[in-house]
């Protein structure tokens, strides 16, 4: 029988080991920082030894080559640790903006064309322009991917952002299906209508082409309309209004939307990247729009043998009009207490031997001009054709308005699910595109005020 | 002033007279039921179910590039991709961490104030009952730039710690009224008999009442538990560090932007998902007794 005197400490024994568990628990993962470093911060030039952290915008596929890279600048420099954390693309910008507004912001990150206008206006970003003056790696790096970041960084021609890559549009095409079809290369818009039709066998689950009508449909379906339109201008000679419901883009639109359901899998209204990869790796489909930055994915499903990655199809007067894919870059944020070291990083990582090792890994084209002439490229063969397309006068690029605060608003949560009703026979390519050009016109007017 | 609650004493209602058989149709007796009748549509709604799991096995196990629509020949190749190159080992880690301590103090923190709830009356407990069923309808994105100013002060950003006490406290007003249902079920009088035979208000409350809550610990415990090793937005903002990071930010960052291994998202997905299946497996039963006794308002 117990005493109360038994009881007693067994019940004080009980007491202090949940209060003891409770507090174990606690301070052993509170091990964590405070987070400083927010948007106002103006952080320190720093001795340039010590530790930076960096994120990574495309967190995951990419992280291999990035620890290579990191170690590789830590054995060049062995007074700099660099912390690497992947984040994956989709929440990079939330998790930024959550950082410029409550603190714990890196000192390098990734900041991406469509990016930079959003972290800019919130004074997040150092400017770079005087540091790539005075670095090794001035005048070697692209220069239009240069002037697009600088364009895309909100307006004043300042670069926050050293790019490291572009990625393109490429139109993937199965050879094997075509050559049975007796089809020819979809180097022509019309060619592309012609195959598409031809290799439709609904019946049979047999298609000729997958649209993408979920998430990341609008670039799609531009690159579709001033690709047939041959527009070669996002705004007008003013400057005041879009080009998007010109006439002859609301033609290309009807043209192709109408695509939908007649040689594309219905499952399409849904598509975002992933899934429309997915299903033109495992399935028979003939074509599918798409960039650079699935290559290796279709090389590990299909193989080199059966498929090809062009640019896209030349329009009407063989001329090729596509629009600007976002150029990938490395930015130092202002709140950094080590801006010396981060700005170390950056000009290792851009130098030749790591974007060409990057880029290879990525399969897009480098940034660096040096390294854009490395073996590798010539073995890929869309980045080959990419890089060409590129260069070599065919292309003529159109540039997105990635300057305007609203760019992605309007662009992607505004007007995917409006993209799904034309899809859908809900709307008219007209009406969608007259809504569009309606709030990018003012969206400019409001950014034109506010630039003065 | 804090008084005790009388337990409920109303009489039982005297039993309804059974319905008069109506005229027509028999209604046939359950043995008497065709087999089929019960199997085919069970049978529909489980492939129906079991479908995408499939889906997801055969991408995890199946090399990749192949079109086979049978999971064989077999691949580990992808587990160890995840489990190792992409550091799955030490996210699942992380995730039982974030997990058991969610579900310890979850439920300790639920048992004393549903039982706050059950056994006192006092003057805002209408309101405090309100302001917990209110508090459900608060997304956790609302929030979070306030929560993470306030780890920031504590200096508890990047630490597994922030996303257990977000999680404990996002768990906490379902879980407290869950517990409370449970113990004003438990008969007062109960724990009165045990403070006569001298036991203290915690050990009858531990020798009497506890017990007899099992069903409902293993409610809220599990569903703490699955929700906080579910549970995405908390982990992606409050942790910075690759080592601290837990399986659904990894899962997510298995997604780039322009490229998608779906083997190793597959073999991502089984490592994610069956801990919570062998969680379930386990406590189903008691889940079911535990749910269906809180529904009733002792």
């Amino acid at each position: 029988m117990h005493s109360s005197r038994d009881r007693g400490t067994a019940r004080r024994r009980t007491s202090a080991a949940v209060a003891l568990g409770a507090v174990l628990a606690l301070t052993a993962t509170a091990c964590g920082d405070d987070g400083s470093g927010a948007g106002g911060d103006k952080g320190a030039e720093g001795s340039g030894k010590g530790k930076i952290v960096f994120w990574d915008n495309n967190g995951g596929i990419r992280t291999a080559v990035w620890k290579e890279i990191i170690a590789d600048f830590e054995k060049a420099n062995p007074d700099i640790d660099v912390e690497y954390v992947g984040i994956a693309a989709t929440e990079y910008q939330s998790k930024v903006d959550t950082a410029i507004q409550g603190g714990g912001l890196p000192d390098v990150g990734g900041v991406t064309a469509s990016m930079l206008a959003g972290f800019s206006a919130q004074g997040a970003l150092e400017p770079l322009d005087d540091r790539l003056d005075k670095s090794a790696l001035n005048g070697k790096l692209n220069k239009d991917m240069v002037e697009s970041l600088k364009a895309a960084g909100g307006g004043d021609g300042t670069l926050y952002s050293v790019p490291t890559s572009a990625n393109n549009g490429v139109l993937y095409y199965r050879t094997d299906l075509f050559e049975k079809a007796g089809l020819d290369e979809p180097t022509t818009w019309d060619k592309f209508y012609a195959a598409a039709e031809k290799l439709t066998d609904a019946g049979k689950n047999e298609f000729g082409y997958t649209i993408r009508g979920g998430s990341g449909s609008i670039a799609q379906a531009f690159d579709a309309m001033y690709g047939q339109s041959g527009i070669t201008s996002f705004w007008d000679a003013d400057k005041k209004k879009t080009t998007v419901n010109d006439p002859k883009n609301v033609a290309a639109l009807e043209k192709y939307a109408a695509l939908y359901k007649k040689v594309t899998p219905a499952a399409d209204v849904n598509n975002d990247f992933a899934k429309m990869v997915a299903q033109w790796d495992t399935g028979t489909i003939g074509m599918v729009n798409h960039n650079l930055g699935s290559y290796q994915d279709h090389v590990k499903a299909l193989g080199v043998d059966k498929f090809r990655g062009i640019p896209q199809p030349v329009g009407a007067g063989g001329k090729r009009v596509q629009v600007s894919n976002p150029v990938d870059g490395l930015g130092v944020f202002k709140s950094s207490k080590n801006k010396e070291a981060a700005w170390k990083f950056i000009e290792f990582a851009t130098s030749k031997e790591q974007n060409s090792e990057f880029n290879e890994s990525a399969g897009q084209v480098p940034s660096n001009t040096e390294a854009a002439n490395d073996a590798w490229i010539q073995k890929a063969e869309p980045t080959k054709l990419a890089a060409q397309a590129l260069n070599d006068g065919s292309t003529t690029i159109v540039q997105l308005p990635y300057y305007l605060p609203d760019w992605n608003t309007v662009s992607k949560s505004e007007s995917e699910p409006a993209f799904q009703k034309v899809l859908l026979g809900d709307m008219s390519p007209k009406d969608f595109l007259d809504g569009l050009a309606k709030k990018l016109n003012e969206a400019q007017a409001e950014w034109s005020e506010q630039m003065g | 002033m804090i008084t005790k609650e009388a337990p409920a004493a109303a009489p039982a209602p005297a039993p309804a007279a059974p319905a008069p058989p109506r005229p027509g149709k028999k209604r046939p007796a359950w043995d008497e039921v065709p087999r089929w009748q019960i199997y085919l549509p069970l049978g529909i709604y489980l492939v129906f179910t079991l479908i995408p799991f499939y889906w997801i096995l055969l991408f995890a196990v199946r090399p990749a590039g192949s079109t086979s629509l049978v999971p064989w020949p077999m691949t580990t190749d992808h587990f160890e991709k995840v489990w190792t190159d992409r550091g799955f080992g030490t996210y699942f880690q992380n995730s039982v961490y974030v997990g058991l301590a969610t579900l310890v103090m979850t439920t300790l923190v639920a048992l004393a104030g549903g039982y706050a709830l059950a056994r006192f009356d006092f003057k805002i407990k209408r309101g405090f009952m309100l302001a917990l069923l209110c508090s459900q309808f608060v997304p956790g994105a609302l929030l979070l730039v306030p929560l993470f100013e306030i780890f920031a002060g504590l200096q508890m950003i990047n630490s597994l710690g922030s996303v257990i006490i977000a999680e404990t406290v996002f768990q906490l007003p379902l879980s407290i009224i869950l517990i409370s249902n449970f113990i004003k079920n438990v008969p007062y009088s109960l724990e009165e008999a045990a403070w006569v035979d001298g036991c203290g208000r915690f050990r009858a409350f531990r020798i009497v009442v506890l017990p007899l809550l099992r069903p409902g610990l293993i409610a809220v415990g599990s569903f703490a538990f699955v929700h906080s090793w579910n549970h995405f937005l908390f982990a992606l903002m409050f942790l910075n560090n690759q080592h601290k990071q837990t399986i659904p930010v990894g899962l997510n960052s298995l997604m780039s932007a322009d490229s998608v291994d779906l083997g190793a998202l597959a073999a991502g997905g089984i490592v994610a998902a069956v801990p919570v299946v062998i969680v379930f497996a386990f406590i189903q039963k008691w889940l079911i007794t535990g749910f269906s006794a809180g529904a009733v308002k002792g």
